[in-house]
């Protein structure tokens, strides 16, 4: 017999996993028994532990992600859809809908333009909309920037 | 071949036989065997050169201490373990026989399961609908755009996942522990908001699954459970059994 998994999802679905490691690496690893004067294989540069909903790492980019996430969320309809691993992974870029992509380039370019001096030059670069990584945003101001004069 | 010394995979009752298609760490496979003292043996095989943590010698570790445990109880090692020879071991296995005896009595019939929380996949409605201070920050961001409303925004959903997760595992945690003989905090995994082992006779395994999955539902808005099980008693190896305590 193998060890299974389960995991419990809002659905309550079962995933047996058999002879998955990862769940109890950490136990296979740092619990068990121990002879102290035996030798132990050396686990420098493991790389521990990964857990499926890698959330909650405490970091500015992860904050702006959340915030995000929570300003696009749509309380009276169903609002269920967006999952944690979506918000952290680079899946959130093609989920965004372009008009939530706009408002958060546009608030963040105009802080930007604030703390720069405001000098509203634009240039043209179209492709700036494909990307939402946060080190990109700067090109994402200037296409924002310029659609927002176009509906104006 | 060059002697790298003895992997020691669990100690178990001397009466105990090995698996059937039994394999160890290394690649090809090292075959394992029992080294006898007394009450207690030793399950070994020699040691592949230049062992690290592969993934391939992990998986061989915890099968054949999954399969030794269906035919009795079982002190896992911890991944890794090497004596340097035959005598040392055995020297060890004298010197300890009484108290590993005592602890394969105690773990006898019984199975560890680990459980782990964290955040659940869709807990940003939930959070925001429930939380005011949440749904203010929120209100802000938007009538106010701009970074420093966004970064208190996420600051204030990244804390309050990761304590409604806590919070829900710690409920569950305390549910679990009655029906478990004893319960142990696992080590801390980054992600995780609650991790921890049951002790639980393998007769009550069903019933502890049923609850453990009727606890997520319950909760399901908060934390996602991740039970693994039945496992070979890793974290109660200590010999004294910790009290079944509630586990933070």
């Amino acid at each position: 017999m193998t060890m299974t998994t389960t995991t419990y999802s809002d659905e309550v679905v079962c995933r047996p996993r058999a002879g998955t490691l990862y769940d109890v690496l950490e136990l296979i690893l740092d619990r068990g028994m121990v002879i102290d004067v035996f030798v132990r294989v050396s686990l420098v540069g493991i790389e521990i532990l990964k857990i499926d909903a890698r959330i909650v790492v405490a970091s500015v980019d992860t904050y702006l992600r959340f915030a995000e996430a929570c300003n696009r969320l749509d309380l009276e309809r169903d609002s269920g859809s967006t999952t944690i691993p979506e918000l952290l992974g680079g899946g959130v870029a093609k989920s965004v809908g372009k008009r939530k992509v706009k408002r958060a380039a546009e608030s963040v370019g105009d802080t930007v333009r604030k703390a720069v001096g405001g000098s509203d030059d634009e240039d043209t670069e179209e492709e700036a909309e494909e990307q939402e990584q946060p080190r990109r945003r700067a090109p994402a101001r200037s296409s924002a920037t310029k659609r927002r004069r176009a509906e104006a | 071949m060059a002697d790298h010394g003895l992997y020691v995979y669990a100690v178990i009752r001397s009466g105990q036989r090995l698996p059937a298609n039994a394999r160890g760490v290394g690649g090809p496979p090292a075959a394992p065997r029992i080294l006898r003292e007394g009450a207690i043996a030793a399950v070994v095989s020699d040691a592949p050169p230049q062992l690290r943590a592969r993934r391939r010698d992990l998986l061989a570790h915890q099968e054949l201490l999954l399969a030794l445990s269906e035919d009795g109880p079982v002190l896992p090692m911890r991944f890794g373990v090497v004596a340097t020879d035959e005598q040392a071991l055995r020297e060890q296995l004298a010197e300890a026989g009484t108290r590993h005896l005592a602890t394969l009595e105690q773990l006898a019939g019984r199975v560890e399961f680990n459980l782990k929380a964290v955040a659940a996949q869709n807990a940003l409605a939930a959070l925001v609908r429930e939380d005011p201070a949440i749904r203010q920050l929120r209100e802000d961001a938007r009538h106010r755009p701009g970074y420093a409303a966004d970064l208190r925004l996420g600051e204030a959903v990244a804390t309050a996942l990761s304590r409604r997760a806590a919070e829900a595992g710690t409920h569950v945690v305390r549910e679990l522990t009655s029906l478990a003989h004893a319960v142990a905090a696992g080590p801390e995994v980054q992600g995780c908001a609650v991790n921890a082992s049951f002790l639980v006779d393998r007769d009550d395994v069903e019933h502890f699954t049923a609850t453990a999955r009727q606890l997520a539902f319950t909760h399901h808005e908060r934390a996602e459970l991740r039970l693994a099980g039945p496992l070979p008693c890793y974290s109660f190896v200590a010999g004294q059994i910790p009290a079944p305590t509630a586990v933070t």
